[in-house]
């Protein structure tokens, strides 16, 4: 075996304890653990607080508050106390708890040779990934990282001078050179070590290296590169190149108890499962089968926790069905907007982007070239005051000049944000948007010459509006149908990112609903579907749109809807203003703020500059259902469950279920996770309070002066107050509405679902339609309680076994 | 089953099922008592200085404290800033454990520079520049149990104990050759003091300004005061920073003893500009970034001062105070989606030469005519000779943009950058008709060689950047970056210890 095969294999070894971290600027939710997937939950965490030194649950003050208030059921909670063997007594359990975690941190105060390796590394780190923000970059870069940083250091007096020979040409020999005495298989180890040094960078790197950018192809970094800087460092400053001592799965493994915090944590869980699964299961028994009627407007709204507030306003204001579907509307497409520098990936990681969309203008003349000077004018406008802000000879004059207006600025900022909010509104009004002058590029275009094919084929079109009817199981449509997908508004926000579509990959998820709009609308797609089966009315019209989640306006796309419609639609706009108010008002509250202003409130949490909790985003969540709305209907979820529609009896085969289990369960549990991490260690897996954030390189923020790149959700997105947490750090608890058997058979075809199911990464209950609406919940390697009499062949007969359900057994 | 939350009103409404606790977060007094009381100082302020320009009215507290043109107007100023970064914390540092603490600082820190800018006592001017410091490291280290913060606290506190040092120093030794315990007292006996004392306690002066203001090479712990609130960072960068300013001028009949020593404030002021915008340029971080354009500009209003121009230092430190703190408070916009691909400028014809270089002249003659700087042959030549290359470098800019309509091109800098020559032109004049009456506010030097020598560095730093000619030395380049490194052990290399307290 070669060096460099050696170094390859090693480091994918090595690898998975590291997660991705995405650019700030498209935050991609993922699970910062998703290396450790392969093990149960708990072993997973304990050995990642080994590695990383992160929380892997919360902490005892979180268990105790939410005991004090009510929150974990004291019948369950015993229950799972006695399982596991721990004495009964809850308060004697927490102040056990309490105990072992009041040990005092050891922090290092004084200096060591690694701290020096960490200082040069993250300086030369942060000048290599920069994406713009320096006037002067570092030089080599386009060399890849380690030339770069072999180029600079026999200028640089931080590094100690080696011998000639310290930065041999090839990152492969410098590796080689340093772990010369170290035995090869002793290798995977040695790089998990300094993998997990710097994690914020090093998942920063990996990420880049994978999705293979604009930014990675001329400026190239790879992990080996970086681990051959890092064992040269290490080397010349004699720092330990070794793992303090070789830590073993073997270790880990020893004590296979299942730690006291777990016990709680489930035990909280199933209080918040069985209080769902009831409310869902009495739905399904009672509710009636469709209600007949045509509804004067469909809706379909991301599968996104906060759509479930804004789908309950709509439904009370008029005659509307809301639908849940993953906000990118099945279509995996790389976006470029009109006069976009770049284009991003606006579908969820999880699947890659397969077509190219881009917006082209259509509008009158008169429009476009409005929209165009504006924005001219507004980039000209930054780049002079860019230019004259970087030259040294010019820098002083400008600020004096411009420092007035700065100081108007400044003070109507801070004292009037509500009128900001009004200014920029009206500043909106007077220039067209983009979607007013441009459509987006759906048909395939078979002469563009790029990376991913323009647009997409008849076939593939009809595709994707079929998957998305049969995903949610519609029979029926309405004259309007409203595909809303989803954006946030926020100012002087690094991680507004965060808090647009998850699901497409932190991006607005407007331009995915107009692509399926206009699919829908165009007449071979839906006469291809009638051969399908599925029967659009002539006067359907679909339309797309946008659910601003800052401020629940629901912005609707409305150029292609036809003069046939202009009434649906003026009463659709008045009702979702009435939608709105009541939206606005239930979020203000949750956030603390008087609820009888809430459209102002909100609107000035939109714009302004000193806010860092514009809204919750999807902080909350806990739980998932996959059903019709009937179950859901007339119930306040709170905005903690993610809702995707799916009626098990027009899924025959049971291939929608399959693309639900293997898609959005896969990425809510994703985003969950990543709530959950950042809430239980915000250190860690979380990037800590804003107010001491400091935006680096376009890509993350440091705390304070720099250091590690911070990955995660800040602080403000998860807690009320510093101690006060307002997300509930809960596994997701997902709810299929479905007859058992049917996703026995699909997670028997799936492993890696399994896998995470059997790991108690997430839970899953299914309320069954067919057996009395009773709820099964998953047990681990296929096996549902009180459902034992399973088996393939026994799978049409009704089970007669006793009721003894999570659901039921704690009223 | 946990269902003790629902209330009488929800009977009517929708069930609710797993509803997520209330978060009634308290709301400390502090916050809210504080930004009143700042406010209610800054109308105060604002109406004493009003009554003053009325009335040429000169109050004191004799041989404690005396408020002049100076003190006025930084009272209005300093209570503006600190007004707004109130209100700005009020909704920023919500929630914050550290609320109460922070806002108590906020104020002290105002006070603090009130005091400051109305002591005589040398002993009270000495005090309130060393609580000033003293509550600004404090500021740095608001996040108390987080390591790094508390070593850039310390570090903070450690220059601003030396910058005390030497005020004091300065202090004493002007106390004991004057016999005076009183600013005014000293300032009036100037004259009789020998001018190797005058040039000692000069010099001690400039170096306590110069570690206040963070110039090149005291500029360390601003660079590694990042860990400070972003309101505080504002605060700091409008505020405290100026202290060194104010220093020359509240000292100016000493500073300006000796016609050479004011050549050094130049160079030392003039050299930290150039090397401020330089650091800047290697930046990757927001903050940092602004830290050193902070060391940039701190430097040039030293260096206005050292040319005699104290009014314009004055000004300088108010239009600076504004244009950083919202740059400060505006740091989370600063994150955007990038290409690495560079556009190229477009090509400029004889027209557009032709426009700006009258659009150049036209900037510098304003300048000169509103301001009265450069209409003489002395030092104020070369600030009107800068604001002409800034009108140049900005036409030169717009013109090149091809893609905007040509009467924007043309029109943008004769229509925009004009007025804001002019609006400057305006505070410029305020700030002098208040200053009138403080001792030597305008004071131009003779020019010298050294004065040609800044002028020429100034010109060459422009041509390097714009040809991007300094970018060819990897070795400046590393000197760059390694200059401008905080402090190791205020780095948070270790995510585990941002939180383990």
């Amino acid at each position: 075996m070669n060096t460099d095969t050696a170094i390859s294999e090693s480091i994918e070894q090595a690898t998975d304890s590291v997660g991705s971290v995405w650019p700030l600027h498209s935050f991609v939710t993922a699970n910062p653990l998703a290396g450790f997937e392969d093990r149960p939950f708990h072993e997973a965490v304990e050995r990642a607080e080994d590695l990383l030194g992160g929380d892997g649950y919360p902490s005892p003050h979180v268990f105790r508050q939410a005991w004090e208030t009510g929150r974990i059921d004291p019948d369950v909670l015993a229950e799972k106390l006695a399982e596991r063997g721990y004495e009964a007594d809850p308060e004697a359990s927490l102040d056990r708890l309490e105990s072992r975690a009041d040990r005092t941190p050891d922090v290092e105060t004084a200096e060591t040779p690694a701290d020096r390796v960490d200082a040069v590394l993250t300086k030369w780190l942060a000048a290599f990934l920069d994406q713009g923000t320096a006037t002067w970059s570092m030089p080599d870069r386009e060399q890849g990282f380690y030339a770069a940083v072999r180029s600079v250091a026999p200028h640089d007096g931080d590094i100690p001078d080696g011998s000639a020979d310290a930065w041999p040409a090839a990152p492969a020999d410098a590796i080689e050179r340093v772990l010369d005495d170290q035995p090869r298989d002793a290798w995977p180890a040695i790089f998990e070590h300094h993998l997990t040094a710097l994690p914020g960078w090093t998942g920063f790197i990996k990420q880049r290296a994978a999705a293979d950018g604009a930014w990675q192809s001329t400026y190239p970094i790879t992990l080996a590169g970086y681990l051959a800087v890092r064992l040269t460092l290490s080397d010349l400053f004699d720092a330990q190149v070794l793992p303090a001592e070789p830590v073993t799965d073997a270790e880990v493994t020893d004590d296979d108890g299942v730690p006291l915090e777990e016990v709680w944590l489930s035990a909280w869980e199933a209080s918040y499962r069985s209080e769902l699964v009831e409310a869902v299961a009495d739905r399904s028994a009672t509710a009636a089968e469709a209600d007949g009627g045509r509804p004067d407007a469909q809706f379909v709204f991301c599968i996104d926790t906060r759509s479930e507030i804004v789908r309950r306003h709509i439904e009370a204001a008029g005659d509307y069905e809301t639908h849940g579907y993953a906000g990118f509307f099945g279509i995996p497409m790389r976006y470029e907007g009109y006069d976009a520098d770049v284009s991003v990936d606006a579908c969820p990681p999880i699947v890659d982007a397969q077509h190219r969309i881009t917006d082209r203008p259509t509008a009158d003349a008169g429009d476009r070239t409005a929209y165009d000077r504006w924005s001219n004018v507004r980039d000209a406008g930054a780049k002079l005051v860019k230019s004259l802000k970087a030259n040294a000879a010019t820098a002083f004059s400008y600020v004096e000049s411009a420092g007035s207006g700065y100081g108007l600025a400044l003070a109507a900022r801070t004292l009037l944000p509500g009128r900001v909010y009004d200014a920029r509104d009206a500043a909106d009004e007077r220039v067209p948007d983009d979607h007013e002058i441009c459509e987006p590029s759906v048909d395939y275009n078979p002469d563009a010459v790029t990376e991913l094919r323009e647009g997409l084929t008849l076939e593939e079109q009809v595709e994707y509006a079929a998957t998305a009817f049969e995903l949610m199981g519609w029979e029926e449509f309405a004259r309007l149908v409203v595909f809303a997908g989803h954006a946030s508004q926020t100012a002087n926000n690094p991680f507004d990112s965060s808090l647009d579509c998850g699901a497409c990959a932190g991006n607005p998820g407007g331009p995915n609903a107009r692509v399926l709009a206009a699919i829908c609308n165009d007449d071979d797609v839906r006469a291809e579907l009638r051969e399908r089966g599925i029967e659009i009315p002539e006067d359907t019209v679909f339309v797309a749109g946008e659910h601003n989640t800052t401020t629940d306006e629901i912005d609707l796309f409305d150029e292609s809807v036809p003069e046939s419609h202009a009434d649906d639609l003026e009463q659709l706009r008045a009702d979702l203003e009435t939608a709105r108010a009541g939206a606005a008002a239930e979020r203000a509250a949750d956030m603390g703020a008087d609820e009888d202003h809430g459209v102002r409130e909100t609107e000035r949490r939109a714009a302004d500059w000193a806010e860092t909790r514009p809204e919750w985003g999807l902080a909350g969540n806990a739980g998932f259902v996959v059903g019709p709305r009937e179950l859901t209907e007339n119930l306040d979820l709170d905005g903690r469950s993610f809702l995707h529609s799916y009626d098990w009896s027009t899924d025959d085969d049971g291939d929608a279920l399959e693309a639900i289990v293997t898609g959005p369960l896969v990425v809510t549990q994703w985003i969950n996770t990543q709530y959950y991490f950042a809430t239980v260690d915000n250190g860690v897996y979380g990037s800590g309070s804003k107010v001491t954030h400091n935006p680096v390189g376009n890509v993350g923020v440091y705390q304070g002066n720099g250091g590690d790149l911070m990955t995660g959700l800040p602080l403000q997105s998860l807690m009320a107050a510093d101690d006060e947490p307002y997300h509930q750090p809960l596994r997701l608890s997902t709810v299929i509405h479905a007859p058992v058997e049917r996703i026995t058979e699909v997670l028997a075809d799936h492993e890696a679902v399994t896998e995470l199911l059997d790991n108690g990464w997430l839970s899953l209950t299914v309320v069954d339609p067919q057996q009395d609406h009773r709820a099964f919940h998953y047990d681990g390697e296929l096996t549902w309680t009180g459902h034992e009499s399973i088996e393939a062949t026994a799978a049409t007969e009704p089970s007669t076994a006793e009721a003894s359900t999570e659901a039921t057994a704690d009223d | 089953m946990p269902l003790t939350e629902q209330t009488m009103t929800e009977q009517t409404g929708p069930k609710t099922v797993g509803q997520l606790p209330n978060t009634s977060t308290s709301t400390p007094l502090a916050p809210a008592v504080f930004t009143r009381l700042v406010w209610t100082l800054f109308v105060a302020s604002l109406g004493a200085l009003v009554a003053r320009q009325l009335t040429g009215g000169h109050w004191e507290i004799p041989g404690l404290a005396a408020v002049d043109g100076l003190t006025v107007l930084l009272w209005v100023v300093v209570t503006f800033f600190s007004g707004i970064v109130h209100s700005y914390s009020r909704r920023y540092m919500a929630g914050s454990e550290h609320i109460t603490r922070f806002f108590t600082r906020l104020f002290a820190f105002t006070i603090s520079v009130m005091v400051l800018v109305a002591a005589d006592h040398v002993a009270l001017f000495g005090a309130a520049w060393l609580a000033m410091g003293l509550v600004m490291a404090d500021l740095i280290g608001t996040v108390r149990g987080w390591p790094q913060a508390r070593a850039a606290a310390a570090l903070a506190r450690r220059y601003f104990l030396a910058s005390s040092l030497f005020l004091g120093a300065a202090l004493a030794t002007l106390a004991w050759a004057t016999g005076a315990t009183t600013i005014s007292g000293i300032l009036t006996a100037v004259g009789t003091v020998p001018d190797a004392t005058l040039l000692v306690a000069a010099g001690l002066l400039l170096l306590a300004a110069m570690v206040q203001s963070a110039l090149v090479p005291f500029h360390s712990w601003l660079l590694s005061s990042m860990t400070a609130p972003t309101p505080a960072s504002a605060l700091m960068h409008a505020g405290f920073v100026n202290a060194g300013g104010i220093l020359l001028l509240r000292f100016a009949p000493v500073v300006t003893a000796d016609a050479t020593f004011m050549l050094l404030v130049v160079v030392a002021g003039a050299t930290s500009a150039l090397l401020g915008k330089l650091l800047k340029a290697v930046q990757t971080d927001v903050k940092r970034k602004l830290g050193c354009s902070t060391t940039g500009q701190m430097g040039f209003m030293i260096a206005q001062a050292g040319l005699g121009f104290f009014g314009a230092a004055i000004a300088h430190l108010i239009l600076h105070g504004f244009y950083k703190a919202y740059l400060f408070l505006s740091a989370g916009e600063q994150v955007e989606h990038t290409s690495p691909a560079t556009s190229e400028p477009g090509t400029v014809t004889l027209v557009g030469g032709a426009v700006t270089v009258l659009t150049a002249v036209a900037g510098g003659a304003l300048f000169a005519l509103l301001t009265g700087k450069g209409t003489h042959f002395d030092s104020g030549l070369l600030l009107t000779g800068l604001i002409s290359l800034t009108t140049l470098h900005a036409t030169w800019t717009a013109v090149r943009h091809t893609d905007v309509p040509a009467a924007i091109r043309y029109g943008v800098v004769p229509l925009v950058f004009l007025p804001a020559i002019a609006v400057y032109a305006g505070v410029y004049t305020a700030v002098s008709a208040v200053l009138a009456g403080v001792p030597l506010v305008t004071a131009p030097a003779e020019l010298t060689l050294v004065h040609g020598l800044v002028a020429v560095a100034f010109l060459a730093a422009y041509v390097a950047i714009e040809t991007g000619l300094y970018q060819r030395s990897r070795r400046l380049y590393v000197a760059l970056v390694n200059a401008s490194q905080p402090s190791t052990g205020t780095l948070l290399t270790a995510t585990e210890e941002y939180n383990e307290y």
